[in-house]
């Protein structure tokens, strides 16, 4: 009812044109620290989005943002493999088969995504969900003084969210903030934006002190959980479904990383909405270590010549 | 969330209750100007050689009803522009008072008047733009004519979502279906504006507002036509559509209960 | 989560928990704040380059607005004309969004060089871009957008962007109406995707040819190719093409004819 009068009662003309704060938020060079959404002007601002992104519901809805996507994540003797396909679609449409969806999180860890022998300390976060089209940060604040900006769509965005937090936890305490605070602090964020139409399902994983190797899953409904195993994603039960077969926790570090990329391959062929390259990390105390990003074509037809496997399909050419 | 395979990420619908596509249509009650109620047609324009003219026809319809038929659409800004509206009346009058208001204001300043029609489009498709993000439309389908700041003839087009373009001639509502073709077909792109006199320009519009009163059932006969030069504005506002010729209506044949 | 486990929940068709009524829902708002203006975008980067190009053309439906209504701008010049700008923009889908989009990244650059006294890098505002599209997450700028510029190294940058802000730097990428006609072109012929080296070997043996950066007029005739093609297969796309390409000596705009039909 306010609402109403307000509209009605304004003088004419007053509000024709932005106010002095919506004008300097509008050219502020920097991203506001606190969050700051716009929202659409109707009552029921989930349903309008919806309306607009749901492309399951509506295949021909307006807006289509990049979904689908394979991820997992499992604890073992030897630390934490985390693996990804990279493949982002739109409907029926592959957005891109080059998304890098391992962000490391937490200022320390000032990798690049460069395969090198040196292990980077930090902790690793994967996306799956909404529009995970993304790219891979180094997360180093250069002379540009972008540091403080936060990043891209749900995952990417409130990835980079979690590591400007983890970053102002080393400062305010100085030591590395612990998985489980960094997973809380996002699984907080996600619970308190419940409802408005988020869509992520992502997994923290990271070793320290306090912890040892820890994994959390955490997703847009606020869910938040510790565990052994996880996989993400539309394929996810594709990749279940090997990882399950084979896990033990006792699997050497080579085992290991060979069932994350087996697990992750296997979804690529039987998953329409993953594929691309194979992203493969290892976490371990002194850092994670980046195993490559590997087209999974040549890796598909070595499994299967060389080993036997995937026996559906012809090796003819 | 939704976590199984085929719809994963996507939002359930016992959560977020079911998909509504009501919000891709246009339709429903009014809170604003959600739909228009009384409303002006085409609004067509043509650049010429020094020049721009912009001519509308005077009808306000209520519906399928001819309501008004001595409603000026055309509206002089300044010394140098004129903004022709189509869409809803009301809203075209309430940005008739925010120009005055505007036009007052810089008249108060010791500069005088100095916005020019590119100002004043930039400034309108603003206004457009924001109150459609606010979900409270204004309602208009606007050309704006005259000069921009290098003193270049000026003509553009914005709407009620703020969406703008420009080209050598325009044409708003129906007449973007019936007036730019032959507009098209007069002024090709290959003969550049220098080549476009006044008196072709005019007369262009005249023959595109006849063929819009024959076949836009929402048009009249009666017409307002800007031409606006280097020497000011030539608004004539109570001009009538000449020459009329209807036989072609008698080889029209199908519509209705006429069946041979 | 506990309805999850019912499994009466699940799928489209078998029902839902929540009543899925034939009748309409009740309507409490009646406007549609988009629509789309069509056209199509593409960039390239090479070693020492990027280029960024569209068609000019605007729709509505089967209309055409305008033949001559650019899609790619510079961003963070002097005036408006852009002189002096480093980073180029290009937006794809509901012109006034895109419009908007351009008008507020390119004050963001400014205030960037006005505040820090320094031109902002292309890396910084490339994220820079990605949270103002978030910012509206909940009510999206419905557009696609390519940046692109050179990096601190002096290589091509080309970054692509979905409506709500998840971005990626790449080698090449296409967007708007005519993506689907002009991306796969691109993959073979940029990061010779499915292209194999003749003679390397037999059947699984065949040895893939290597992606590597390619000289500018090349790009530029890749460019001219890829719009000439799409032209011919989608109606929303033609007129002209507008290309601007950023290079050390700074940003060069070209414009071609293409098809009027």
């Amino acid at each position: 009812m306010d609402k109403l009068v307000a509209q009605y009662s304004r003088p004419p003309h007053q509000n024709e044109f932005y106010s002095e704060q919506e004008q300097q938020d509008l050219t502020e060079s920097l991203p506001p620290l606190s969050l700051k959404f716009a929202m659409p002007p109707v009552d029921n601002s989930a349903s309008f989005l919806r309306a607009m992104t749901d492309d399951h519901s509506n295949p021909s809805c307006p807006i289509k943002l990049a979904h689908g996507t394979t991820t997992l994540a499992f604890r073992f003797q030897g630390g934490i493999i985390v693996c990804t396909d990279s493949r982002a679609t739109a409907g029926n449409w592959i957005a891109s088969q080059t998304v890098k969806k391992v962000i490391p999180v937490s200022r320390l860890s000032r990798g690049e995504d460069k395969p090198t022998k040196d292990p980077t300390p930090g902790l690793l976060g994967t996306m799956a969900g909404g529009a995970a089209v993304s790219l891979i940060y180094s997360l180093m604040g250069d002379e540009t003084g972008d540091e403080m900006e936060a990043g891209p769509e749900d995952c990417q965005y409130w990835l980079r969210y979690l590591s400007q937090q983890c970053t102002l936890h080393e400062i305010r305490h100085k030591r590395r903030i612990t998985v489980a605070a960094a997973s809380k602090i996002l699984a907080n964020l996600t619970y308190a934006y419940k409802g408005y139409g988020l869509s992520m399902g992502t997994m923290l994983a990271g070793v320290t002190p306090q912890e040892g190797p820890a994994l959390y899953y955490i997703d847009s409904d606020g869910t938040r959980l510790p565990g052994n195993l996880f996989c993400v994603g539309s394929g996810q039960t594709f990749a279940y479904g090997v990882l399950d077969a084979n896990y033990k926790y006792d699997l050497t570090e080579q085992e290991a990383l060979d069932l994350g990329r087996r697990a992750i391959l296997a979804a690529m062929h039987r998953d329409a909405y993953s594929g691309g390259f194979i992203n493969l990390y290892h976490v371990k105390e002194e850092g994670w270590v980046h195993h490559g990003f590997d087209d999974m074509n040549p890796i598909f037809w070595k499994t299967k010549l060389d080993r036997g496997e995937f026996s559906n399909v012809t090796s003819e050419l | 969330m939704n976590h199984f395979p085929e719809a994963w990420g996507r939002p359930r619908d016992d959560v977020y209750g079911a998909y509504n596509p009501s919000y891709l249509q246009t339709t429903g009650p009014k809170a604003h100007t959600s739909s228009p109620a009384v409303t002006g047609t085409s609004v067509i324009g043509v650049k010429f050689n020094g020049g721009v003219a912009l001519a509308t026809d005077n009808l306000a319809s209520y519906g399928s009803l001819a309501r008004f038929s001595d409603v000026k659409r055309l509206r002089v800004f300044g010394d140098k522009a004129v903004v022709g509206f189509g869409g809803d009346v009301s809203d075209m009058q309430y940005i008739d008072r925010l120009l005055a208001s505007i036009d007052i204001r810089e008249n108060y300043s010791n500069h005088g008047n100095m916005l020019n029609a590119k100002n004043l489009h930039t400034y309108l498709a603003k206004v457009f733009y924001k109150r459609r993000s606010e979900f409270n439309p204004l309602w208009n389908h606007v050309l704006v004519a005259g000069y921009d700041g290098e003193g270049k003839p000026f003509l553009s087009s914005a709407d009620l979502l703020g969406t703008t373009f420009s080209a050598p001639h325009l044409a708003t509502g129906f007449g973007a279906h019936l007036a730019v073709p032959i507009l098209r077909r007069l002024f090709p792109d290959e003969k550049p504006i220098e080549e476009v006199t006044q008196e072709h320009a005019v007369d262009a519009l005249k023959q595109c507002l006849k063929v819009l009163f024959y076949r836009d059932a929402r048009s009249l006969d009666k017409y307002s036509i800007a031409v606006i030069t280097k020497d000011g504005i030539d608004l004539k506002e109570n001009e009538q559509i000449e020459g009329q010729s209807w036989a072609f209506a008698e080889r029209i044949k199908g519509y209705g209960a006429q069946t041979n | 989560m506990a309805s999850l486990l019912d499994h009466t929940a699940r799928g489209e068709t078998v029902g839902y928990s929540f009543s899925q009524s034939a009748a309409a829902p009740v309507k409490q708002h009646g406007f549609y704040p988009y629509t789309d203006n069509g056209g199509s975008t593409l960039g390239i980067t090479g070693s020492d380059f990027a280029i960024l190009a569209g068609d000019t053309r605007s729709t509505s439906g089967y209309n055409i607005n305008s033949r001559m209504v650019p899609k790619v701008f510079k961003i963070g010049g002097d005036d408006e004309t852009g002189e002096g700008a480093h980073i180029i923009l290009s937006v794809v889908g509901f012109a006034a969004d895109g419009n908007a989009l351009k008008e507020r990244l390119d004050s963001v650059v400014k205030m960037y060089k006005y505040q820090h006294g320094k031109p902002m890098s292309v890396s910084a505002c490339a994220q820079r871009l990605s949270t103002i599209l978030y910012q509206k997450r909940f009510f999206p700028y419905y557009v696609t957008a390519i940046l692109a510029g050179l990096d601190e190294e002096g290589k091509g940058a080309l970054y692509s962007y979905d409506p709500v802000g998840s971005y990626e730097r790449e080698q090449c990428r296409a967007a708007g109406a005519a993506a689907s006609l002009i991306m796969p072109f691109l993959d073979n012929q940029v990061n010779f995707k499915n292209q194999y080296i003749p003679g390397s070997g037999e059947g699984h043996a065949l040895e893939a040819k290597k992606a590597e950066p390619l000289p500018q007029d090349h790009v530029k005739q890749l460019v001219r190719d890829a719009f000439t093609s799409a032209v011919e297969r989608h109606i929303e796309v033609g007129d002209n093409l507008q290309m601007m390409i950023a290079t050390k000596d700074g940003i060069q705009e070209v414009y071609h004819p293409l098809k009027k039909d």
